[in-house]
């Protein structure tokens, strides 16, 4: 496979609300077939970054390849290639398990046929009751999974998820995280922003964010080496407490 | 087509809120039923009060007289003065008619009593109308008297009440409150749909999806459409069965009609959607434009009066169209070639709103 | 008291910094009554007819002209030239065109069948689609007619009759209409205001902080409702004085009278709302029931469009229930007549009775949801 193009790259981007610079000029690249981690506070810019990577806030200056495509010109073919899932797991509350995936799955272009597929898989996944639940009803681990569940319909490429286990027990989370490396196997690529910092050391690749910048980027275990530190956490207060002193 | 999933799910969404769903059955049903025995100028039992002091018996035949409609209900008769302005004060009769004996210049008797009508003008309309009554009956009644031996009155009026012969105010208002079912439903049920999909944060996925910004557009416009039209067709059929209101037009002038009218609704709702942080916000818009249109529109009473700086906004107010076509297609038969150029006005506006609902909500999405 | 009094402040803080509250406050009740000032109307001030004359006698030109010389009608003369057709039919063109409110026929024989008979007949078309404009129509019409028969009978010795009308000489649309804004935007903002209060304490949470609070349950229903009567006069004073100076409505009576009563006024309409916002399980469900709860009623049923004695007798006793159905009355008894207190002695009773019913109820509804959390 042809590993040269990146799956994201991120250049000199900017957003400014008003006279709020929320995303002060980053750059990074998100290779092909990895897994990177976006850690920082609330407030610090990971949703604004995600969000114009996927087109849904207008960049105020900088731009975003996607697969080599600028996002700003071919977004609807980006499209395709993008899942996405974000804070809060962005399902329709009034509709039944069953009839989310029906939904986005039908926007998504798939034939009945497909969604009938789909409809199978998710039940050999979920006990058959839940199905027919509102998703309002449901407890947040299993919002979560039908949430990943309803960002892969498409099959995309490269998944981005904001925040995916924000009010999960770590029982689950763990079971979401191998579910993570799963679709790592397949050969899909991933951008997944967490505060939970025990996940860092998941992934491939981390990036901190702090105050719409970008503070350190890495491999888990070399930021582990260089600084000596015994957890992440630490390592984290360290790094964000140098920066803010700046 | 997908577009089929975004306005199935919306239809699922809004019968499973069980707000949306009082409203969509239960509100319209209640409206037509409330508003066509209660919305009614018809003027009947209006409360008299009688002072008769005059001797003779024309004052008794004329009393009878006025006892004997349904419009006026005689509360009492009383030889002694009263103190009107202290009935009228406590409101308990709207009317005191006070006879006395009438004499000439020359201080002769006269046949027929003075006749004293005091009205109550605080109801500036039914007082009118009441004291025409009064004047008619009590004078036809002295004239016929007059000429009752062997003459007739000279000059007749005959008199006939066109497209509504038996002068039912609920004729008039009962198309106007079809069109009012169709204006409430697709209001609030659009104008809340969008700001649900803000507040449930359910905007992005659906903005992220291959969807294009026309397509969310119409999806979520025409659920509300849809359900607006049905109810307006249930409305109809109540109104014509239940309060035999006459349908003398072509029901294809009125379904044109309604789906003109239903865009430019439609458009302004989702406006409102657009500007609306919260669903209760965008109720109150929907709720406070409902009845400015209403108001604006010749509903309740003409729109001739209106004085010229407010008639921009009667001239601009959809409602106030849909409600002069559907009051000619149901009691005058009317068809296009009568209407055509208040239609053509009626798209006009339809489209304006469309382009500027449809420009806010493409800035509105690309934020 | 103290405790109380904390619960007031709280909420008069809660008004005054959220916007939407201020809107429904302040802009949107002077929108309405400006508006409704000068949309709301029944007043027929012109007479558009039609006139198709085959007889064109003298006789017919006295009709005719007895008409012409009335300030409100004007003629237009449908002639058969130009459109070389039926005039009758041309005017009824104009009829269902609405360029016409009436079509006035005289046939060709009237003249001789005056001299002949010693009568003569005409017609008058009139379109009845809107039947109230057409029963005014057919007042004016009827009082001419009358009058020219009187006066062809030199009856004007033999009778006399004169009208008067007390309160709105003019008899303007306005009077009746405004004091009835009034009145219906008090109810309208003290029910939406405190509906959406306790349903909205509810969905954020902060009600349990209300529920453990050492207050009784009527003392915070009392604390709740304080502010609100406070901003309600407010907006009625605000709302009357638009009406006096603006669309230039005397004010005959007491405004000490018209104040005392729209406190209890006021007091029923908040008790609506907390009722409805203790039942209301969202805030959305509040604000439509306040909506519907109180604009449709008070509109419809008490008096303020339609008069009360020509609805049906099940919609007559509806209308007991509604608190505007009295204040109607005393609002524009005291601003249009000089009512005085004592006049409306019953309708002050039935406000106090709805207003502890509906209070009653709100409390009771309120410790019950107390005590089911506690």
């Amino acid at each position: 496979m042809n590993q040269t193009v990146n799956a994201i790259e991120v250049r000199d981007l900017v957003k400014v609300f008003g006279h709020f610079q929320a995303v002060k000029g980053i750059n990074f690249n998100v290779k092909q077939g990895e897994i990177l981690g976006f850690l920082g506070p609330n407030g610090a810019g990971k949703t604004t970054i995600i969000k114009m990577i996927t087109g849904l806030l207008k960049i105020t200056s900088g731009s975003v390849l996607v697969s080599g495509l600028d996002n700003q010109k071919h977004m609807a073919l980006i499209k395709k290639k993008l899942g996405y899932m974000s804070q809060k797991f962005s399902l329709y509350p009034l509709l039944t398990v069953l009839e989310n995936i029906e939904f986005f799955g039908g926007i998504s272009g798939l034939t009945r046929k497909e969604l009938r597929d789909q409809a199978a898989r998710i039940g050999a996944q979920l006990p058959a009751e839940l199905l027919r639940q509102r998703i309002q009803a449901l407890p947040p681990g299993i919002r979560q999974k039908v949430a990943l569940f309803v960002c892969l319909l498409s099959d995309p490429e490269i998944i981005l998820l904001d925040e995916p286990t924000s009010g999960v027990d770590p029982e689950m989370r763990r079971k979401f995280w191998n579910e993570i490396y799963q679709l790592k196997k397949n050969g899909k690529t991933l951008l997944v922003t967490t505060h939970h910092l025990d996940e860092a050391e998941y992934c491939d690749r981390v990036i901190i964010i702090h105050n719409g910048e970008i503070v350190w980027q890495g491999e888990p275990a070399e930021l582990l080496q260089q600084n000596r530190q015994i957890s992440i956490e630490e390592l984290f207060k360290e790094v964000i407490s140098k920066h803010g002193q700046n | 087509m997908r577009l089929r999933y975004l306005i199935k799910k919306e239809l699922i969404e809004m019968i499973r809120q069980k707000e949306m769903l009082f409203l969509i059955f239960v509100a319209p049903v209640l409206q037509i039923i409330v508003l066509g025995y209660v919305v009614s100028t018809d003027i009947r039992h209006v409360p008299v009060g009688i002072v008769n002091l005059a001797k003779g018996n024309k004052a008794e035949q004329i009393i009878q007289r006025i006892d004997q409609t349904p419009l006026f209900r005689v509360r009492w008769v009383t030889r002694q003065p009263v103190d009107y302005l202290s009935y009228f004060k406590k409101g308990t009769v709207k009317s005191i008619i006070i006879f006395r004996e009438a004499l000439d210049k020359k201080r002769n008797l006269l046949k027929y009593p003075e006749v004293q009508i005091l009205m109550d003008g605080v109801d500036s309309n039914t007082s009118l109308i009441a004291a025409g009554y009064f004047n008619g009956i009590i004078k036809n009644f002295i004239l016929n008297d007059m000429g009752r031996r062997g003459q007739q009155l000279p000059l007749q009026a005959k008199v006939v009440f066109r497209f509504n012969p038996e002068l039912r105010s609920i004729n008039f208002m009962g198309p106007g409150i079809v069109g009012f079912i169709l204006t409430i439903l697709t209001i609030f049920l659009t104008a809340t749909s969008l700001v649900r999909e803000k507040e449930q944060q359910t905007l992005d996925t659906l903005l992220m999806s291959r969807l294009s910004a026309l397509e969310i557009y119409i999806g979520k416009a025409l659920p509300s459409a849809l359900i607006g039209m049905v109810d307006m067709v249930i409305g109809l059929f109540v109104v014509v069965t239940w309060f035999g209101i006459p349908f003398r037009g072509n029901p294809l002038d009125l379904a044109l009609t309604a789906l003109v009218y239903v865009t430019a609704i439609l458009s302004y709702a989702l406006l409102i959607s657009v500007f609306s942080s919260t669903q209760q916000q965008a109720m109150f818009f929907a709720w406070f434009s409902l009845l400015m249109f209403l108001l604006l529109s010749g509903f309740f009473t003409p729109i001739e009066n209106i004085p010229s700086f407010l008639r921009i906004l009667v001239d601009i107010n959809p409602l106030r169209y849909l409600m002069k076509i559907i009051r000619e297609i149901f009691l005058k038969g009317n068809g296009i070639a009568y209407f055509w150029k208040d239609l053509l006005i009626l798209s006009g506006i339809s489209v304006t709103l469309v382009s500027i609902s449809l420009l806010n909500f493409k800035r509105f999405i690309s934020k | 008291m103290a405790r109380i009094k904390a619960i007031i402040v709280k909420e008069f803080f809660h008004i005054l910094r959220d916007p939407r509250s201020l809107i429904i406050v302040f802009i949107a009740p002077v929108t309405m009554i400006f508006i409704l000032g000068y949309a709301f109307s029944f007043d027929l001030n012109r007479i558009d007819a039609a006139v198709v004359d085959f007889s064109q006698s003298d006789f017919s030109r006295q009709l005719v002209n007895r008409f012409a010389n009335n300030r409100i009608f004007v003629l237009h003369f449908a002639g058969g030239g130009t459109s070389g057709g039926n005039p009758l039919r041309a005017a009824e063109e104009m009829l269902r065109k609405e360029k016409i409110k009436e079509i006035i026929v005289i046939p060709v024989n009237f003249s001789r069948r005056l001299t002949v008979h010693g009568q003569a007949d005409f017609g008058i078309i009139i379109d009845a689609s809107n039947s109230n404009t057409a029963n005014l129509v057919f007042q004016y019409n009827e009082m001419i007619v009358l009058e020219f028969i009187a006066e062809m009978k030199k009856a004007g010795q033999l009778f006399k009759l004169h009208t008067k009308i007390y309160f709105n000489p003019e008899a303007k649309s306005s009077f009746f209409f405004i004091p009835g804004q009034i009145a219906a935007i008090l109810l309208m903002i003290s029910a939406m205001l405190t509906s959406v209060s306790i349903s909205k304490e509810r969905e954020t949470g902060s009600i349990a902080l209300l529920f453990i609070s050492p207050l009784k349950s009527y003392e915070i229903i009392i604390g709740k409702t304080i502010p609100y009567i406070i901003v309600a006069l407010l907006d009625g004073v605000l709302t009357l004085m638009f009406s006096r100076f603006w669309f230039g409505i005397p004010i005959h009576g007491s405004l000490l009278v018209l104040l005392f009563f729209a406190i209890l006024y006021i007091i029923a309409g908040l008790s609506l709302g907390i009722l409805i916002s203790t039942t209301a399980p969202t805030q959305k469900a509040a604000m439509l029931a306040a909506q519907i709860l109180t604009m449709l009623p008070s509109y419809l049923l008490s008096g303020f469009i339609f008069p009360i004695d020509s609805l049906n007798p099940v919609l007559q006793a509806i209308s007991y229930a509604i608190p505007a159905t009295y204040f109607l009355r005393i609002i524009r008894g005291v601003i249009l007549k000089g009512s005085e207190l004592k006049h409306f002695l019953f309708e002050g009773l039935m406000l106090v009775l709805l207003s502890a019913i509906l209070l009653l109820a709100a409390s009771r509804k309120f410790s019950r949801q107390r005590k089911a959390v506690q």
